[in-house]
């Protein structure tokens, strides 16, 4: 056992949302850029809620009923904190989100999402590692060394604490219950050729066996999935973290991008994938097309829903039976604006985030929640959905998206190379080439 | 006329308080261009504040290597080199130029037929009916317009049941998702919603032609066919003009449509300069990059415009 590579560690928790945000922040004057301000940093740290009638500014892209039952439970504890909520759609906010906190009027508390860590460099964010210290973060929160960064805001896990997650997401493969007795395919697979040995098999039964949707790159699921899986988890997060050096054109990298060309070619995957949006997929799959789907806990409501008691979820099986299991998730992160005027009760908040009665809100929203041992017991999919999320916390096999924090492009150039791949315009090597030529770029 | 004598009209009362020296006429101009100015002002300034100083503001960041958050630092040309160089600008410029024949091209070839038609049976009933289901699409938001033909182009969508309802299922296919339909479907969007722009304007050019050069052809023998051909489209030339400016202004800055529906995929098939400029800006951290392609579009959409315009009036 000593010779197993170190666990990824808490840190793989925290790998936050999709994409990267950017945007023209015009100021008063002509020239550009925000101007770096005096420190961030917390000032006067207390947790005591303050008494006064005070109004918080949320700003989320969190379309489950987490942040708002959140925001109600807290209120409920403490009926003087009004909050304001912004909500805004997942891609507009990736868009938008640094100019807004670029703004005078910044919301007191915002979702992070990766590359907001560019607002670091600007000072925008605020550090509320003295509130950690207080509050005793580090013992209630896992990984929040992933929202730590270097004062360039380009390195995780090192410098100043600036959040902490709300609830987090892992990937799972679902399947229709319903199909797989009707097959004879015995669930859960111990390792990833089993896995493909089932697809094989519905397949032949004239299944669609893994649905998904590549119009909008969806095919990142099951591939973040297959790095997991395949790669050294040291070498995976190198890479998902933008790490210089790092490369994803190596053998187990080629292995998962062969992997998933392979079952584009062989069939099992949705045919003309890219013509189908990832949405689509999930609604089709929870309409009782295809048999699996690899997908996150945030599907589980919308599968619930569908198939009721024909919906199951199993961790994505390692290479070798009883290896450590390995996945790829995200989280919904809240930090602090440098601008608040009420940073002690944003702190509050945040604090709130991993008390027993935020683990029921956001346990029933879908996510898991940070204190894992608070999380309600439930039957059917989310009860599998629960029992998936306690194997991979075991097994510290929580690894980060690929595409979210490596460069500012990332997504959009998988997204694009995804759809060549599984169009077959480029092959593994080309494909693989063209991320890491995009990773040196940024990272030159 | 009327936008004529007002000013003078406003002007008289300011001469009179002026009290008793006369002015010279020189004077006098160059007051009344002042007050006419002032007449101006309230469409100037805010045409000044959210046009041309946001134009000359982005032209300004052009120069610059800048992530939209921290400090910029000034790289002069640089922006414009890797414009002039990219070979994913490339191909974007190549789409725009073949939506071009999707936006411009088939929409007044379209619009002069249906025009011409709809003008032969203008008082008949129904023409109204037919003027307004071809201009509808126009009042459409592009976003509503993207989002309905995202489910006619889906694979189990409105276009492949057609295919299947009339035995043609084998012709069905992913259109969106399709390497070599993505970009022709896309452009046949905007064909449906520019037509009946291009419709109604050559429809309100058919009515300022004098129907005695109608009659009188007819007398010598002209059918509709020549009709067509003799009178509508080169006495409709003005109004042709007005069509492939704004149509090709649609062409070459498209986004929105596109964003909706392909987002630029699969691959690259899809992209145009908006898609880039839009990527670069606010994902890619590259608004100094965004900033100097969004110029260079401005600028080719400018020359394009006034060259339209120019072969217009010349042939005229």
């Amino acid at each position: 056992m000593s010779h197993v590579p170190a666990p990824p560690s808490r840190r793989s928790f925290l790998a936050a949302a999709a994409g990267s945000s950017l945007l023209v922040a015009c100021g008063s004057s002509l020239t550009p850029g925000a101007e770096s301000t005096d420190a961030a940093s917390a000032s006067p740290v207390s947790t005591a809620v303050p008494t006064g009638k005070i109004t918080l500014v949320v700003a989320d892209a969190d379309d489950t009923t987490m942040t708002p039952g959140l925001l109600a439970a807290f209120r409920e504890k403490y009926p003087n904190v009004t909050f304001k909520r912004q909500y805004t759609g997942w891609d507009d906010y990736l868009k938008s989100i640094n100019t807004t906190m670029s703004a005078d009027s910044a919301p007191d508390i915002a979702q992070f999402v990766s590359g907001m860590n560019n607002l670091v460099k600007g000072r925008l964010l605020l550090d509320v590692g003295g509130y950690g210290k207080a509050y005793g973060w580090s013992r209630r929160f896992p990984g929040l060394d992933q929202i730590t960064f270097s004062a360039d805001g380009r390195t995780a896990g090192t410098g100043a604490l600036y959040g902490v997650p709300g609830g987090l997401s892992f990937e799972g493969v679902y399947c229709n219950k319903a199909k797989v007795r009707k097959l004879g395919l015995a669930v859960p697979p111990a390792t990833l050729a089993e896995l493909e040995a089932l697809f094989a098999k519905a397949k032949a039964a004239g299944e669609t066996a893994l649905v998904a949707g590549n119009l909008d790159g969806g095919l990142n699921h099951p591939f973040n999935v297959l790095l997991s899986v395949h790669l050294k988890p040291e070498d995976r997060e190198a890479w998902a973290f933008g790490r210089k050096g790092a490369k994803i054109t190596g053998p187990e990298a080629v292995t998962a991008a062969t992997t998933l060309k392979r079952w584009v070619d062989q069939g099992y995957v949705t045919p003309k994938v890219n013509g189908t949006s990832d949405n689509d997929a999930t609604a089709a799959f929870a309409r009782g097309e295809g048999v699996f789907r690899i997908s996150g806990n945030w599907a589980a409501a919308a599968v619930d829903k569908g198939l009721g008691e024909d919906a199951g979820l199993f961790n994505m099986p390692p290479i070798t039976k009883g290896g450590p299991l390995r996945t790829t998730g995200a989280g919904v992160y809240y930090c602090v604006s440098s601008k608040s005027k009420n940073a002690a009760a944003a702190a509050a908040f945040l604090d709130f985030c991993a008390t027993r009665q935020a683990s029921a809100v956001t346990a029933k929203a879908g996510f898991m929640a940070p204190d894992a041992g608070a999380m309600p017991q439930q039957s059917g999919l989310l009860g599998d959905v629960r029992t998936g999320w306690q194997g991979i916390v075991k097994d510290s096999g929580l690894q980060p998206f690929i595409q979210n924090a490596s460069t500012p492009t990332m997504p959009d150039t998988l997204t694009t190379q995804l759809q060549l791949l599984a169009g077959g315009k480029a092959g593994v090597e080309k494909f693989l080439a063209a991320l890491q030529a995009d990773f040196d770029q940024f990272h030159s | 006329m009327a936008t004529t004598t007002t000013p003078r009209r406003a002007a008289r009362p300011v001469r009179k308080d002026t009290g008793p020296p006369p002015h010279s006429p020189s004077t006098t101009r160059r007051r009344r261009r002042a007050v006419a100015l002032l007449y101006v002002l309230p469409a100037l300034l805010p045409y000044t504040l959210f046009a041309v100083l946001p134009a000359l503001h982005t032209a300004y960041l052009s120069l610059f290597d800048w992530d939209g958050v921290t400090l910029p630092s000034f790289i002069g040309l640089d922006n414009y080199r890797r414009v002039a160089t990219d070979p994913q600008l490339r191909a974007a410029a190549w789409h725009a130029g073949a939506l071009i024949v999707f936006f411009s091209v088939l929409p007044i070839a379209i619009g002069l037929v249906s025009a011409a038609l709809v003008a032969r049976r203008s008082g008949r009933r129904g023409t109204s009916l037919i003027r307004t289901l071809l201009f509808l699409p126009q009042v459409v938001p592009l976003v509503a317009v993207a989002v309905i033909w995202r489910w006619v182009y889906a694979e189990n969508g409105t276009l492949n049941q057609a295919l299947r309802a009339i035995g043609l299922g084998r012709l069905t296919d992913s259109w969106l998702g399709s390497f070599t339909w993505a970009l022709p479907a896309v452009g046949l969007v905007g064909t449906w919603v520019v037509a009946g722009l291009c419709m109604v304007l050559f429809l309100s050019g058919t009515q300022r032609i004098d129907q005695e050069i109608y009659e009188a052809a007819r007398m010598d023998g002209a059918g509709p066919v020549r009709e067509f051909w003799s009178i509508t489209v080169p006495l409709l030339r003005p109004e042709m003009a007005v069509a492939l400016s704004i149509t090709v202004i649609a062409a070459l800055s498209s986004f929105d449509l596109i964003y909706i529906t392909t987002g630029g995929g699969p691959g690259n098939s899809t992209v145009v300069p908006g898609i880039l400029i839009y990527r670069l800006a606010f994902g890619g951290g590259a608004v100094g990059l965004a900033s100097a392609l969004a110029v260079v579009l401005t600028l080719v959409i400018s020359v394009a415009v006034v060259l339209i315009n120019h072969l217009a009036r010349e042939r005229s």
